[in-house]
Parts: structure tokens; sequence; C-alpha cells
């Protein structure tokens, strides 16, 4: 009953229900404009709202989080320029459906199916939630030290193709949060002797820097790319059209909740396997898959706002973020003194159900919003970039600025822009960057707590790693991640093939 | 922007600067590994320099690798530094960036922002010099009623005596509904 009335909070006030309507629609633009992302938005947003109250805080960022996976499918329908990573198998069927001037019908089959499948990931998330903080509570440091080291590994390896410069990122994001005073011994970590380092560097510097300049400064390279204009008609799909389709939303939901809630993995890889799974079960599509295909398009979206559910799993009884964009609402809840992970289902119940209830608020906004307001929508796409960026760049400063009132953090912010400019050209990925920089405490913390507790001695540390099953598979998952990236697995299939070829001969 | 192997199995051409770029993060990365070497207590597996010197340490193994890499991939054909990696436009913006940072502390917020939009969307549009003002106006205005009175962030002030025109501003609703009487 409890979790019920903190779940309802949302709608008893209205101004906290207009913040999360406010944040849903800006997120749709947000997400739809490419270049502008759902992390460069929150990031930014993160540190004009630390003096809010945290209940209003969450309500915007949460709706900013929802209406920005949902919004990149509109310039993935219309202009095949995905807006966010998530609508990139968005686009593979439903750009030639509007170039059959079918872009209406897309849309609102899109909006539809994310309202679909956001409902089906917060069901998860608030059935499953409790059950794993409960399980949660039975976690060992170490084991605490190991979720923390997949999730970085995970994002490592999945969002840039290369594992290597994913490990190279992800350690630098956790030498990076490192930077400043031990908190156990006092001991000058990478301070350089500069009383300014002492406290640490600002991740909001770091994250508007790697996320909001560096961003900026690659788009700034495609300024003089024009938006194409397209016709829309009727949006509103037929009831028929979603009741055909609704089997395999269920079943993409499913894939999204899954992947979403898995360390490491977000909305992108979610649509994607949807996608693939969608190809495999329609037997005769009207129209083949990658020439607009409807299911090829249903199965993406609510796989991608399944997923959103699924990420606040991890995120609300582990305090181990997803993605870059939980890792970002993970340094949200900490600026606002709240510590995600079990101890927080238990002592702060309501503030997880409140969560629930604001995301059910900006799912149904979604849904609002998505069917409505189109002609707006193609003027604010066609807004030129050379007057968006300058402006993006401002806020970033300001918001950089604002957290500290230190021109320190502006410095940084500008240093960590330039240097995730350069990683995103040569093709390093950010994301494990910003995952280390939050989770490095918790690593460290979680480290020593578990060294102390066998006496600083190596072998019985890893004799407990096989003591608890727990344990023991979360060890064998990083081990696999590691060599699952290297020639390893090529050779095995290799040998196998031989050895079977070899008996079929002889 | 996922590197795509070329037809044939054979290895895409490094962008130009990358090996460059690489083996700036290792020297960056061996650095680090000495600074945190470094760091003061004592040489227990539970000291403060344990995780950083783990980390730094993978840092600089997995750079070793990534150069290696790089500097095995063929040399760049047909592409320059200055038109692939920094265009003008880039180099511009991080150099206005710069001189907003370094201006906004003694000319406060206000005229230093007008002055970076004004720059900024004159030199990337190429557009008039009025059009350019009027946006550079109309958003700065925007952007301070949106943070300074509605998320009250506070924003170095300079020489506009900004504190003075949120007062005037307050004055003057506090008094419009009754009439002006004070």
């Amino acid at each position: 009953m409890d979790a019920l009335l903190a779940a309802l909070t949302v709608i008893t006030q209205p101004q906290l229900l207009l913040l999360v309507a406010i944040g849903t629609f800006a997120g749709i633009y947000v997400g739809a404009i490419p270049g502008l992302s759902v992390t460069m938005a929150v990031s930014i947003l993160i540190s004009f709202t630390f003096s809010w109250e945290v209940y209003s805080a969450l309500a915007l960022m949460t709706g900013i989080f929802m209406g920005g996976v949902y919004g990149g499918s509109r310039t993935a329908i219309l202009l095949n320029i995905p807006g966010a990573p998530s609508a990139i198998a968005t686009a593979l069927d439903g750009h030639p459906l509007a170039q059959r001037g079918e872009a209406g019908m897309a849309i609102g089959v899109a909006t539809v199916m994310s309202f679909i499948g956001g409902f089906v990931g917060i069901l998860v998330l608030a059935v499953a939630a409790p059950t794993v903080a409960g399980f949660a509570l039975t976690f060992q440091p170490r084991d605490y030290m190991l979720i923390a080291l997949l999730g970085i590994l995970l994002v490592g390896s999945l969002s840039g193709g290369s594992l290597t410069k994913g490990i190279f990122a992800g350690a630098l994001g956790i030498v990076i949060g490192a930077v400043g005073m031990d908190p156990l011994t006092f001991a000058q970590r990478f301070t350089f002797g500069l009383p300014d380092l002492r406290g640490g560097i600002s991740f909001v510097a770091v994250m508007i820097g790697l996320f909001g300049v560096s961003e900026a400064l690659i788009q700034l390279r495609h300024v003089d790319k024009q938006a194409v204009r397209q016709k829309i008609t009727r949006i509103l799909p037929s009831f028929g059209t979603v009741r055909k389709h609704l089997p395999l939303a269920l079943q993409s939901s499913g894939i999204g909740v899954t992947i979403g809630a898995l360390p490491g993995t977000g909305g992108d890889i979610a649509a994607l396997l949807a996608y693939d799974h969608a190809k495999r079960v329609t037997r005769n599509p009207e129209t083949p898959f990658g020439e607009g295909a409807v299911e090829g398009l249903v199965a993406p979206e609510t796989a991608n706002n399944a997923a959103v559910g699924g990420a606040f799993v991890p995120m609300m009884t582990l305090g181990i973020p997803g993605d870059a964009v939980t890792a970002i609402m993970i340094g949200a809840l900490f600026i606002h003194g709240l510590n995600p992970g079990p101890m927080l289902m238990v002592d702060r119940p309501e503030m997880f159900w409140f969560i629930v209830g604001t995301l059910v608020a900006a799912n149904c906004f979604v849904l609002l919003f998505g069917l409505t307001g189109i002609r707006l929508f193609v003027k604010v796409v066609e807004m030129p970039r050379t007057v968006l960026i300058p402006l993006i760049l401002i806020l970033s400063i300001v918001g950089a600025y604002a957290v500290n009132n230190a021109i320190t953090d502006v410095y940084w912010m500008l240093a960590f822009g330039v240097l995730g400019y350069f990683l995103r050209l040569y093709h390093y990925p950010v994301a494990p960057v910003i995952l280390g920089v939050i989770l490095s405490r918790l690593l460290d913390e979680n480290w020593r707590r578990a060294i102390i507790s066998v006496r600083e001695s190596p072998e019985r540390f890893f004799q407990q790693l096989f003591a608890s099953p727990l344990s023991t598979v979360l060890l064998m998952a990083v081990i696999l991640i590691f060599l699952s990236q290297t020639p390893l697995p090529r050779l095995i299939r290799a040998q196998w093939h031989k050895l079977r070829s070899g008996r079929q001969t002889g | 922007m996922s590197q795509t192997p070329e037809p044939g199995g054979r290895q895409p051409a490094r962008r130009p600067g990358e090996a460059i770029f690489a083996a700036l993060l290792l020297a960056g990365s061996l650095a680090l590994l000495w600074q945190a070497w470094n760091i003061a207590g004592p040489s227990r597996l539970s000291a403060a320099r344990s995780v950083p010197v783990a980390a730094t340490a993978v840092m600089c193994g997995a750079m070793l690798i990534v150069l290696i890499q790089t500097l095995r991939r063929p040399r760049p054909v047909g592409a320059h530094f200055r038109l692939d990696i920094l265009p003008g436009q880039v180099v511009l913006i991080v150099g206005l960036l710069i001189g907003y940072a370094v201006l906004l502390r003694p000319l406060g917020f206000l005229p230093t922002s007008a002055l970076f939009l004004l720059v900024a969307i004159k030199l990337l549009s190429r557009g008039s010099w009025l059009r350019a003002a009027w946006i550079a106006v109309v958003s700065v205005l925007a952007i301070w009623v949106i943070f300074r009175l509605v998320f009250t962030v506070l924003m170095p002030q300079g020489i506009v005596p900004e504190g003075q025109i949120v007062q005037l501003l307050r004055d003057l609703f506090a008094a419009a509904p009754g009439g002006g009487a004070r």
C-alpha cells in the first residue's frame, strides 16, 4: 500500500507531473535531433537541478531519459539518421517506410510500440527489483568488485568494437575517479601537489566534457549537412495493426528487458537483437525486411523502450549502471545524497516506488507527445546546427560551472571535451570512462574490504572466490569476456571443425 | 562510428595522427603508473595505491597492445590531419571556448556568452553580423531567464550588475498586483 502511494506521488502533485511532462517533451526532441543525445542532456541537466529537491530533479531526468530513448526513432524514420544509438535498428525498416510515403504510419506504430515496450519494462522493474535487492543484501564485497569489473568490461567490449580500447577507457575512468584524497588513509592520489585536485575531479565536469562538448565538436565536422523535408499524413495506427503485431511486441519486450538488465548492455543492443529475432520468427512478412517491413519497426522500438525499465534494475538494486545514461543517473542520485544499491531499497523504498511511478507517467507522456506535434517537430529538427552547437557549448560551460561555482571545473570539462573528441575520432569508446569514474570508489572500497577480510592473503582471497557459487560465476563471466576477445575462440572453433571433419572422413 | 573491416579481411588504414595519439596515451599512462606507484602508504594489498597501480598498469598494457595493432595497420592514404581530424571549425571553436573560459570571470556571464555566440554563429554559418547578433542576444537572454531565474544558477557577474537587475525585477513583480502601492 505504501508502495502504491509512493508511486502515485507523481500524479498527486501537479508540479511533479508537469516536470515529468516537460522532461519527456524535451527528451523526445533531444533524442530526435541528431547530435544531441540523452546522455548529453542528462549530464548537463544534473548540474542545473542539483540544488532542487530530489523528487523534482528525478521527475525531470526520468522524463528526459524515457523521451530520449523514443525520440531517436523519429529522425531514424524521417531522415535515416538515428537520433540515438538505440534507434539504429529502427532506421533499417523505418526509413524505407517513410520513402514509400508512410512516414506517418511508421511514426505512429513506433510510438505505440514504444509505449507497450516501456510498460513491460516498468512492470519487470517493479516486480524484479525488490527481489534482486533482497538477494543483493547477501553479496560480499568481492562480489560487488566483480560485478563492477563485469559492467565496465561489458560496456567496453560492446560499445566500440575493440575490447582493448574499451579496457583502456574503463581503467582511465577508474583512475580519474581515484584522483584526490583517499577516504580511508588520506593519502593523496594523482594530485600532483595541486590543492585544487585534493577534492578530486568533479565527475559532472568529466561527464559534460565527454558527452556534451566532445559530441558538439564531432558535430561541427558535419555542420553543413542539410535536413530532408518529409510530408507526414495520418499518424494514429489502426487498432488492427497494433493487435496483429502484439505477440511480436511482447517477445521483443522480453528481449529488451533482459538485455537492458544486464550490466553494460543497453537499448542499442536490445534493439538490434530484437530486430534479428523478428527477422527469424516472421515467416512471411508482407514486405521483405530492410525494405519497409512493419515487423522490423515493431521489434526494435518495443525492445529499446523495454530496456529502460530493465536498465533501472541493476542501477537501483546494485548501484551498478547498465550503460552511460544509467551511469549518469547514478551520478544524479549521488548528488542528491542517495546511494543506489540494495540499502536504498531497504532505507528509502518510497524513493524506488516514486521512480517507478515517474517512469509510468513518462511512458504515458511519450504516447501523448509522440502522436501529436509533428509539425513543430519538423521545425525543431531543421534548426541549423551552426546555431545549435554554440548553444550546447554555452549550456555545457554553465552546467560545469554551476555545480561547485568553480572555474577549475570548466577547465576540466574543456580538457575532457578535447580528449573525448580525439577518443571518439580514433574509435575509443567513451562510455566505459564514465562507468569507471562512477564505479571507481565502489571498486576500490570493496577490493580493500575483501582483501582485509582475508587478512591480506591472496591465497585465501582466491579460495573464497571459489567457495561461493555467486563469486565463481561472476569470475567466470569476467574471464569469458576477456577470452572472447582474444584469438583463442577462433582457434578452438577451427580445431573443433578440423576434428569433426576428420571424424566424418575417417 | 564502428570500425568496419574492408572486404577481403584487409585491415582498414589508420587515420592520420592515430598512431601518435596512441603513443601519447601510452606515455600518459606510463606517467600515471609512476605517479600511482609513488602514492604514500604501506605496501600492502589493501593500501591506498593498490587499485590505482592496478588500473594504471592495465592502461599501460592495453595501450601497448593498441599501439602495436595501430602500427600494424597500413599508413593513411589520401587523408590529411588538418582536413580529417582537425578541420578549421573545430580549431576555431576550441579556441573560442578557451577564450570564453578565460574571460568568464572578469567580464561576467552575460557579455562573454553574447560575444561567444555572436562570433561562433557568424563564423560557422557565414550569415550576416546582424542575424548572428540577433540570435546571440535573444538566446543569451533566454538562457539567463531560464537558468538564473528558474534554476537559480549563479554565474560570474562580472561587469553587469546582475544582482541589482534581479532585485529590480522582483520589486516590479512584487509591486504590480497592488497597483504600484508601496
